[in-house]
């Protein structure tokens, strides 16, 4: 499915040679009307493949979340295009496509984190015997099948967003997205979050978009795409 | 920094202020509302019991006394209207020759009356037949000399010659057993009936034929002044205006040294009243209080939902300088802005339902909200500071039992508030004592206990139900809503474990409003059904057509009356006088196959058997008779006996000896008094005395256009007989609640129940609002379809209306079972069961459910949209 408004430019490309998954062309995203109308993303035009390691960068505000969540298929762009050449409607809408790592803590609550795990299976119809499994391989892939049986809040922040990787993970998806995963971490949980990040991509052939504004973390990624004021630049 | 922080408080939280300000407008407006009532039903109370006395005051004047001076200082009596002096003689007998036939009779009462009597004590006399000017015959005494209008009557007197007078009318006199008290005796030395045999004459004639036996026999011949009082003047507590009451009366009889015994009829009927008004007051406290106590939990479930948001701005405060003291003021400004706003919604909506007229009660409503607000908002903010300084943090699963499940209070509680119920039923579940004579009442306060113990060992009851349902139960749990949740049921089930404190009191707070809302509902439905029974077991039928002395009905007229349209059925009824020994009763005539299709018998008249069961044995044989309980006392009657009544014979009019056999025992019947009174086989009646004449024909129109029907029928009868409806008794029944603006209580009663188990229902949700909002949000951003979004999100309120309504009704159920027999005094006759409002229920049940699912799904709908924003903000 594409999503089209406006004249296709030329598009940055990752340096990978696998499959095209996300294609922006100069998708744009405005909200509000008239006076009061706040563009967050502005003719935003690149291509995400299976094998693209990208870091979107930039200062809060920038529009680094809505860019994700454009090529996720989360939002709909106001002006250009984006498409997802592998697949006819947004990936968003099938966890086998691609999943998501939010920004805090987004574990459901009240149930321990091999069911939150679990969790994105049992939405696709698994049994719940079936997706326990899953989520336990999951678990045992990132090394951390010691929390299977915690709560959320018996977790650090750290631990938490392993387990939310964990959570994409178990649905094997092509692309997965981090929208500033270690954000509220300190230095080293963060490093092992992106750690597992990496290794989860690595090992689902998957491509992997996060967004930050630690260049210390950007540097992990083999490619670095900045945003300023809804303009993004992609680095060669 | 206290303006700045109202001012963003009102800019920022408008809704969630407003919400808790509502909770509490509920309180106030209920209490109010209640107060309301209380004051106007005291104030109805006080009104009707003086204004069904006859004659306020009887003071008897001593023997060589005199009358003039007592009736001058009765007159100047603060507060009297009117006073009258009345001539008191005893006579022998009576004689009189009619239609043939002599009778003579045993003593008899001469009452002389002055000019203006009947008009200045018009519920004293009621004319039946006949004129008023002239000499009158009492009903009963007309009966037994068999004279009508116009004829003469020989009147006895003790040691001088009889003199004759002509009759000129026959009257009844309502209050006898009051008007001929035996003035100043106390209640055991009264007489146990007014006397047979009366005649009235009129004060000049009295005088002339008493006034010498005055003076030779002042024990035979007395006066009595009889006054009329001043019913605007009384307090409008029926307790003041008995203590007031018995002061003047108490006070006339000092300022008459010892000249006047003052028969305070009045005093005596607001010393009934002044009980009904502690019933008036036990009834709002049995029914407004857990409604007050409901509303207080809403408030408190609204603060809660707000509880993350105040923890967190506290905690920013805190770090920003604030110390301890500043923000307790400011949690003080946010619980008096609540508790203000709240007070002022309550008593605008009370005054707006037109339910806040008394100022005492308005204040107390308006500080009860006050005091509301200071306990569900104040305290539970400044709990929180001390944990935001302790650094704190809210955990929203639950792994261990809370200390009172453990010790099972719920249990104990309920098992307290039984052996309590167990100890009222002892003392017949006594409510208010009014000791005779004694001016102020009690209230057995400890009859509360029973059903309050018994709410809240219940609720807590509800919430372990909810609680191990949710830990033993979650494989049941599961499979029960795989249905629905299909893959996701399990883990459903665990969050909802998890969750179980949070689930558990929301359970309890649905099933605690229900069981008000249904208690409250299922008592006042009893209530107005036994209300309806007592009118017509005082009217005897829809409509009752008495027939007037003189008058032969027999059972062959129903048809007449059968024609009329509208009337259902008619079924005649006999009404003879039997003397049982030497005590004349009332004898009922049936026919027990028919009665029934024109009046109601409820069981609960008859004793040891049902009304069908009494019916059948009456039918059994034809001599089988019924007898009022009080007569089987006296007389030591066992099933089987034979009974000899003295009846009147027609041809003759003489008492014969008549045998019947006793089968069983009547508390209460259509029309009958409430003492002694015998039920019998019409045709057996008949077949003895040679006459079936019908005293009273039973009329039903099947509830409807009563009014009407009775109209159409006393152009039938026109002035053979009298014409009474149900709706005359209505307003007659008692002087008790009964007769009182029940009906507005009950409409606000059942207004406010419901609209607290719609807010109860609705506002379950706002609890953990904050966890619900996530976890629908992570769905959502996890690809959950909106379909599994509004499954997912609806399990949890559906299982707290599901144990909040199973519990609320079988809580509501008891409860009402509890108040019912608790508040036996209330009910004349008291009820064989419980009257179920259906409507209200299935309103009751629908409101609810439509409550918690239109909130569940705003919930659900405004998270998953703002999924996002949510998830970048969590």
């Amino acid at each position: 499915m594409n999503t089209s408004t406006g004249a296709r430019p030329a598009l940055p490309r990752d340096p990978g040679t696998s499959t095209s998954l996300v294609v922006c062309d100069a998708a744009g995203r405005t909200f509000g009307h008239g006076s009061v109308a706040v563009v967050a993303v502005h003719g935003a035009s690149c291509v995400v493949s299976s094998s693209s390691r990208v870091a979107l960068v930039g200062p809060s505000g920038s529009g680094k979340s809505t860019l994700l969540q454009l090529m996720a298929g989360l939002d709909t762009p106001t002006s250009g295009s984006v498409s997802w050449p592998a697949w006819d409607s947004g990936p968003f809408q099938d966890p086998s496509r691609a999943g998501m790592v939010f920004q805090g803590l987004s574990l459901i609550p009240s149930i321990t984190a091999v069911e939150n795990v679990a969790f994105p299976l049992l939405l696709q119809g698994f049994s719940h015997k079936q997706a326990i499994a899953l989520a336990i391989e999951s678990l045992d892939l990132l090394a951390i099948t010691g929390l299977a049986d915690k709560l959320p809040e018996e977790l650090s922040g750290g631990q938490a967003q392993r387990v939310a990787v964990a959570r994409v993970v178990t649905s094997r998806p092509r692309l997965i997205f981090a929208d500033e995963p270690t954000g509220q971490l300190d230095r080293v949980s963060g490093d092992r979050v992106i750690d597992v990040l990496l290794e989860a991509a690595d090992h689902l052939g998957a491509g992997l978009v996060l967004s930050t504004h630690d260049a210390a973390v950007a540097g992990r990624l083999d490619q670095t795409w900045r945003m300023h004021d809804g303009e993004l630049v992609v680095a060669a | 920094m206290i303006r700045i922080w109202l001012a963003g408080l009102l800019r920022k939280s408008p809704a969630r202020l407003l919400a808790a300000a509502g909770g509490i407008s509920i309180a106030v407006a209920l209490v109010a509302g209640l107060g309301s009532f209380l004051v106007t039903s005291q104030a109805t109370m006080t009104q009707r019991a003086a204004a069904q006395v006859a004659v306020d005051w009887q003071v008897q004047v001593a023997a060589h006394r005199d009358p003039n001076a007592v009736l001058n200082a009765v007159r100047s009596a603060p507060g009297t209207v009117a006073a009258l002096p009345v001539g008191f003689a005893d006579s022998p007998g009576l004689h009189a020759t009619a239609g043939g036939t002599t009778q003579d009779t045993g003593a008899a009462k001469v009452l002389g009356l002055p000019p203006g009597y009947a008009t200045t004590f018009p519920l004293s006399i009621r004319l039946l037949t006949g004129s008023q000017n002239g000499v009158l015959v009492a009903q009963q005494t007309a009966a037994n000399l068999h004279v009508t209008p116009g004829d003469q009557v020989r009147v006895s007197r003790a040691g001088l010659a009889p003199y004759w007078v002509k009759v000129a009318g026959v009257v009844e006199l309502p209050q006898a057993d009051s008007l001929f008290q035996r003035v100043g005796a106390p209640s055991q030395s009264q007489p146990v009936a007014p006397p047979d045999n009366v005649i009235l004459l009129p004060a000049a004639q009295f005088q002339a034929e008493y006034a010498g036996l005055a003076k030779t026999r002042p024990d035979l011949v007395t006066t009595q002044i009889h006054a009329r009082r001043d019913h605007a003047g009384l307090p409008t507590d029926p307790s003041s205006a008995f203590t007031a009451e018995t002061g003047a009366a108490n006070n006339l009889a000092v300022r008459t040294s010892g000249a006047a015994v003052v028969g305070n009829n009045l005093g005596a009927s607001l010393d009934a009243a002044r009980g009904d008004a502690s019933y008036a007051r036990i009834l709002f406290l049995f029914l407004g209080a857990p409604g007050a106590l409901l509303a207080a939990g809403l408030t408190a479930a609204i603060t809660q939902a707000g509880a993350d948001r105040r923890r967190k701005e506290q905690s920013l405060l805190r770090a920003r300088g604030s110390t301890p003291t500043q923000l307790i003021r400011l949690v003080l400004v946010e619980a008096a802005v609540v508790g203000v706003l709240g007070g002022l919604i309550g008593l605008g909506v009370a005054a707006v339902i037109g339910a806040a007229s008394s100022w005492p009660w308005d204040l107390a409503a308006g500080l009860a909200g006050l005091a509301i607000a200071a306990a569900v908002v104040a305290v539970p903010a400044i709990r929180d500071l001390r944990a935001v300084a302790a650094g704190e943090s809210a955990k929203v699963t639950q792994r261990t039992q809370p200390a009172w499940m453990r010790f099972g209070l719920d249990v104990v509680l309920i098992a307290l508030g039984l052996g309590v119920f167990w100890a009222s039923g002892q003392n017949k579940y006594t409510l208010v004592l009014a000791p005779e004579g004694v001016p102020t009442i009690s209230v057995n306060y400890w009859a509360f206990l029973a059903p309050a113990l018994a709410w809240l060992g219940c609720g807590l009851l509800c919430w372990r139900i909810a609680d191990t349902v949710l830990v033993r139960g979650r494989r049941v749990v599961a499979w029960a809503s795989r249905p629905v949740l299909g893959p996701l049921s399990q883990t459903v089930a665990s969050m909802l474990m998890r969750q179980r404190r949070l689930v558990s009191r929301s359970a309890v707070l649905v099933a605690l409003a229900l069981a008000f809302a249904v208690s409250t509902a299922t008592f006042n439905a009893t209530y107005r059904q036994q209300a309806e029974v007592d009118a017509q077991l005082t009217n005897g039928a829809d409509v009752t057509v008495v027939e007037s002395p003189g008058a032969h009905a027999t059972p062959a007229d129903a048809a007449q009356l059968a024609s009329v349209s509208g009337v259902k059925a008619v079924e005649p009824l006999q009404h003879r006088f039997a003397y049982v020994g030497n005590d004349l009763q009332d004898l009922y005539g049936i026919n027990p196959s028919t009665v029934t299709r024109a009046t109601t018998l409820q069981d609960a008249y008859f004793q040891g058997a049902t009304a069908a069961q009494s019916l059948a044995q009456l039918k059994s044989r034809p001599d089988a008779i019924l007898v009022s309980a009080e007569t089987v006392n006296d007389f030591q009657l066992n099933p089987g006996d034979l009974v000899k009544l003295r009846l009147q014979d027609a041809q003759t009019h003489t008492y014969r000896s008549v045998s019947f056999h006793f089968v069983g025992i009547v508390n209460e019947f259509p029309t009958a008094p409430k003492d002694s009174f015998l039920v019998a086989n019409a045709d057996y009646i008949a077949q003895q005395t040679g006459s079936d004449a019908v005293g009273t024909f039973l009329v039903s129109t099947g509830g409807s256009n009563v009014s009407a029907v009775a109209d159409r029928i006393r152009n039938v009868v026109g002035t053979t007989g009298s014409v009474g409806t149900i709706n005359d008794a209505r307003g007659l029944v008692g002087s008790s609640l009964t007769s009182v603006d029940l009906a507005k209580l009950t409409r606000l009663e059942l207004a406010f129940a419901l609209l607290i188990a719609a807010a109860s229902g609705g506002l379950v949700i706002g609890l953990g609002i904050a966890e619900r909002r996530r976890a629908i949000a992570v769905a959502t951003g996890l690809g959950a379809t909106r379909r599994q979004v509004r499954r997912f999100g609806s399990a949890e309120p559906a299982y707290v209306l599901l144990v909040g309504t199973v519990c609320g009704l079988a809580t509501g159920w008891g409860l009402s079972y509890l108040l019912v027999k608790v508040l036996t005094g209330v009910f004349d006759p008291p009820p064989t069961g419980l009257t179920a409002p259906w409507g209200y229920l299935a309103a009751l049940i629908a409101c609810t459910v439509a409550a918690v699912g239109f909130a569940s799904v705003v919930v659900i709908e405004r998270a998953r949209r703002r999924a996002r924003s949510l998830l970048r903000a969590i």
